[in-house]
């Protein structure tokens, strides 16, 4: 037994109330039939269920840094003449409530993409600057979880803000990692009590695969028979691009009327045969086998040789999700087990 | 790396075509400068801008030259809706354009060194911008050889240079050919790889620089392997659809390289590396 803040789960929605002080607040809720991280602002509850202790909601909040679609300029052309205007996002403080350590680490993916090696995308930064991040420790994983796997610690979770750690169903146990932390917790020092609790243990996985050494292996495999059979089933539907938290392949689109419009950034999906398909007909990848290797190996060896870790968080969606039941933890198996 | 006083490297700055040549019937190269006058930004041959139509869609495209401090030069072949909509624009008309992206041709590395380019169709395009460069440095190469091909006379892009300015040059050879036979042609007939073997220029000492259809790269390149040149001697260019320009957007890669970061210039061993997608 240690001596710890805690916010008991009756207080919850007074503490809610107040952290709205920070800025916008995002709790996991039941919509409709998709899970996802909702305003608070729009709880109603008539229709909403407040879902806490759910490990993965459907939709992964990888919209928070990277939005669907972003408007990047807006032009007008008059005659000959054009006028490009950059289009300001209005970027406001917002609080990640309830945020698993799979969906964390997939936000610390996306900083290296956005944030490194050279290049800062502005509207990027800013989003992150302005999120904050009060994490649920996961002491136990559901029935398609394989983060541990995917070197992800579902119980400390490194670019938390604060950690949630549930000690049973009366509360939390809150812990402060960073200053943004410590500025989100005065919000609602007055809430917090101090009490002996017993954290739970860690139970283990039930889906595990063995990762290591498989960017390495997956150097000599382009070629492998393994992808003519793994993607035999695939449709190249995409969902599993559209709820994978790490995804973040976009898209330069246009809309316009007349002679004015704008220019977007969208999610974009390598599962696509447009996605690579160039002017004059000539596609790299014009197979879906093509498209569906290119994705396990963005995924788990050409990420990796570029900025260290897979692009895999374990959260398992995409193994839920598959109409085809394709599971990444198979694959990464049948490579290991490869000749 | 970005120059426009834009924030966003995603948002282009205005450019004004002060020119349009017609190279073939599907080629045309496009002369733009900043409204005030001046380039946009500096270009290394090789390098390569995202031009946009603005109401219709913006395509990659190498800059086949850029004169300093004057205007960049894009020659484009009408290929797809955005080149189509691209070729029928008029001198004056404003466009967007931001950049420079990608690595560039080796130009420090290659000092010294006899130059052999072997390029095909709208491919010499990109190698333009390498051999003018050698042309205005001419004194830091060696002997320059020029194969070039296209499917016909007519599809002969930057007839000018090939036939009149370029043989006039220094220390220069320029040959050509088209695929079949014409009435108005008494010059070489037959594919370039077959071409530049019966050219069989000396690997010694010499960079062999390549660009064109896949098809024509693919046998270039075994074809100077039966000249004796080794694969760092061997310099190509890749092609991609492009979008960010950034390597973030991710549709460029082939394996774990951005085409439009760390490309699109390679020399052969570093693309012997790579998987078999391009």
């Amino acid at each position: 037994m240690v001596r710890m803040k805690v916010l008991k789960t009756s207080k919850l929605e007074a503490a809610f109330n107040k952290l709205v002080g920070f800025g916008d607040l995002y709790v996991p809720m039941l919509r409709g039939s998709q899970s996802g991280f909702y305003s608070w602002k729009t709880y109603n509850e008539d229709y909403d269920d407040l879902m806490l202790d759910i490990l993965n909601v459907y939709l992964p909040p990888k919209n928070f840094v990277l939005p669907q679609t972003e408007k990047l300029y807006s032009f007008k052309q008059e005659g000959v003449a054009i006028d490009i205007e950059e289009v300001k996002q209005k970027i406001e403080p917002k609080i990640l409530f309830g945020i698993r350590a799979c969906d964390v680490k997939g936000i610390d993916y996306l900083d290296e993409v956005f944030l490194t090696r050279g290049y800062d995308d502005i509207a990027y930064k800013e989003r992150r600057d302005s999120l904050a991040i009060i994490a649920s420790a996961c002491y136990n994983p559901g029935t398609n979880c394989f983060c541990e796997s995917m070197g992800v610690n579902p119980t400390e979770i490194e670019s938390a803000d604060v950690i949630l750690r549930e000690y049973g169903p009366e509360g939390y146990v809150w812990e402060v990692k960073t200053p943004k932390g410590e500025e989100v917790t005065k919000l609602i020092a007055d809430l917090l009590e101090d009490e002996e609790v017993k954290l739970p243990e860690l139970k283990s996985f039930l889906r595990q695969v063995e990762y290591e050494g498989v960017a390495e292996k997956l150097k000599d495999m382009f070629e492998h028979p393994i992808w003519d059979k793994a993607s035999e089933p695939c449709q190249n539907c995409g969902i599993c691009t559209y709820l994978c938290p790490t995804c973040y392949c976009f898209d330069i689109q246009v809309k316009s009327w007349g002679d004015e419009g704008y220019r977007f950034r969208c999610w974009d999906s390598c599962m696509y045969r447009e996605y690579t398909q160039m002017a004059g007909g000539h596609n790299p990848r014009e197979a879906s086998k093509e498209r569906f290797r290119n994705r396990f190996l963005h995924k788990l060896q050409f990420f990796p040789e570029r900025y260290g870790p897979s692009l895999c968080t374990g959260c398992g969606r995409c193994v839920v999700v598959c109409p085809v039941g394709i599971n990444i933890t198979t694959i990464i198996q049948d490579i290991k087990e490869a000749e | 790396m970005h120059k426009c006083d834009c924030e966003s490297p995603l948002t282009p700055s205005v450019v004004e075509i002060m020119d349009i040549v017609e190279e073939t019937s599907d080629v045309k190269t496009f002369y733009v400068k900043k409204p005030e006058g001046g380039v946009p930004f500096d270009v290394m041959p090789g390098q390569l801008a995202m031009v946009s139509h603005v109401p219709v869609g913006e395509g990659m495209f190498s800059i086949s030259w850029q004169e300093e401090n004057e205007y960049l030069q894009v020659a484009i072949k009408r290929v797809g809706l955005m080149t189509d909509e691209l070729h029928r624009l008029e001198v004056g008309q404003q466009l967007g354009i931001r950049g420079p992206y990608g690595n560039g041709f080796p130009v420090e590395e290659c000092k010294g060194k006899d130059m052999l380019f072997i390029g095909g169709g709208i491919g010499l395009a990109p190698l333009r911008s390498f051999i003018k460069y050698c042309f205005k440095h001419r004194e830091d190469y060696g002997k320059i050889t020029i194969v070039y091909g296209s499917r016909s006379y007519d599809d002969l892009c930057f007839k000018d240079e090939l036939f009149e300015k370029w043989p006039k040059e220094k220390n220069t050879e320029v040959y050509v050919t088209i695929d079949n036979p014409e009435v108005c042609w008494d010059g070489h007939c037959g594919f370039v790889p077959a071409y530049v073997e019966e050219l069989n220029v000396s690997p010694e000492n010499t960079v062999a620089v390549t660009c064109g259809p896949p098809i024509m790269i693919k046998f270039v390149l075994e074809s100077l392997e039966k000249m004796g040149y080794t694969d760092e001697q061997v310099i190509t260019t890749l092609e991609m659809r492009m979008k960010c320009g950034v390597g973030k957007c991710g549709r460029c890669n082939i394996g774990s390289e951005y085409i439009c970061l760390d490309g699109p210039v390679f020399n052969l061993a570093q693309l012997r590396e790579l998987p078999p997608e391009w």
